[in-house]
């Protein structure tokens, strides 16, 4: 029992730290409140499903962007969707990154939009690795016989 | 994966207006209904699983095609969900066509990124109310006060 609470503990401090550090917002938060015993992996199918999405995204972004003659339109609108999708999921620095993102498609300035490419994706791993660790302490807890702390 | 069969199991009974749960039931009209249009599978799966904690029955669409063809067939909703970016025709343009149709359901209109004229552009095509995602308990309560009380 002393595991399991200790887990928990680690399991709180983790995601607080998330919190402070700007990778998460309050929609995770919403989300997590979504969660119930009729849909026990909400949380995690839904970030699944922003998992696959984003690096779909993330490859069409650097196929459109290495083009002699881009398509600043069709950069807009992945940088849209990836924009929506992490706005959805709380992955607060992901979706900063997109604003500044769409004014470079707006003002069409390919250095800019390279840039900010870079950094979604550094971004996007940061997040994905930080939510990675987290569902692995959820499930760290619940195989030692706990429930995850909210 | 659970989430995505239930996105998907709504298709075919989107168009034949049965109600999503599954039990072959025509849609209650005890419960208010929700129409979510979105081609995003997160924003799909986020909005109906809001829009049930919250007691409304939702199906979801992918296009405006299918949300014109799903309501021409009879099915009325209370509430439509609709976001801006849509494959095919917008979901300005569908707004549009949905309130040629001669549909007064409450609609709201969603996009990740809004500039003022985009958000002009919706609500001259009819939306009554426009949000940037995500959509949140706390978005929807207004709205859903004023359907309860009409």
């Amino acid at each position: 029992m002393d595991g399991v609470v200790q887990l928990q503990r680690q399991l709180l401090d983790y995601t607080t730290l998330l919190f402070q550090e700007g990778f998460l917002n309050d929609q995770f938060t919403q989300l997590q409140q979504l969660q119930d015993e009729t849909n026990p992996d909400f949380v995690v199918e839904v970030v699944s499903l922003f998992f696959e999405d984003s690096e779909r995204l993330l490859n069409e972004l650097a196929n459109t962007l290495d083009q002699q003659s881009i398509d600043f339109r069709k950069v807009d609108s992945h940088v849209h969707q990836l924009k929506g999708s992490s706005s959805s999921i709380g992955a607060q620095r992901v979706q900063n990154v997109c604003i500044a993102f769409r004014n470079f498609c707006d003002a069409q300035n390919t250095e800019g939009c390279l840039k900010c490419l870079q950094q979604v994706k550094n971004e996007y791993a940061l997040v994905k690795n930080k939510l990675e660790t987290l569902f692995q302490l959820e499930q760290q807890i619940l195989a030692a016989g706990g429930s995850i702390p909210m | 994966m659970k989430l995505l069969n239930g996105i998907n199991s709504n298709k075919k009974s989107c168009q034949q207006g049965i109600s999503s749960l599954g039990n072959g039931d025509l849609i209650s009209d005890e419960k208010l209904t929700a129409l979510v249009v979105d081609s995003d599978i997160i924003c799909q799966v986020l909005e109906k699983a809001i829009l049930e904690s919250q007691g409304i029955q939702a199906q979801v669409v992918g296009s405006g095609r299918d949300a014109i063809d799903l309501l021409a067939s009879g099915v009325n909703f209370d509430l439509i969900i609709i976001a801006m970016v849509l494959p095919i025709m917008n979901g300005v343009e569908t707004t549009r066509q949905i309130r040629a149709m001669g549909i007064r359901s409450k609609m709201l209109g969603v996009t990740a990124c809004s500039y003022e004229r985009e958000r002009r552009a919706f609500l001259d095509a009819g939306v009554d109310e426009f949000i940037e995602k995500p959509l949140t308990p706390q978005k929807l309560a207004s709205v859903l006060r004023e359907i309860r009380n009409a």
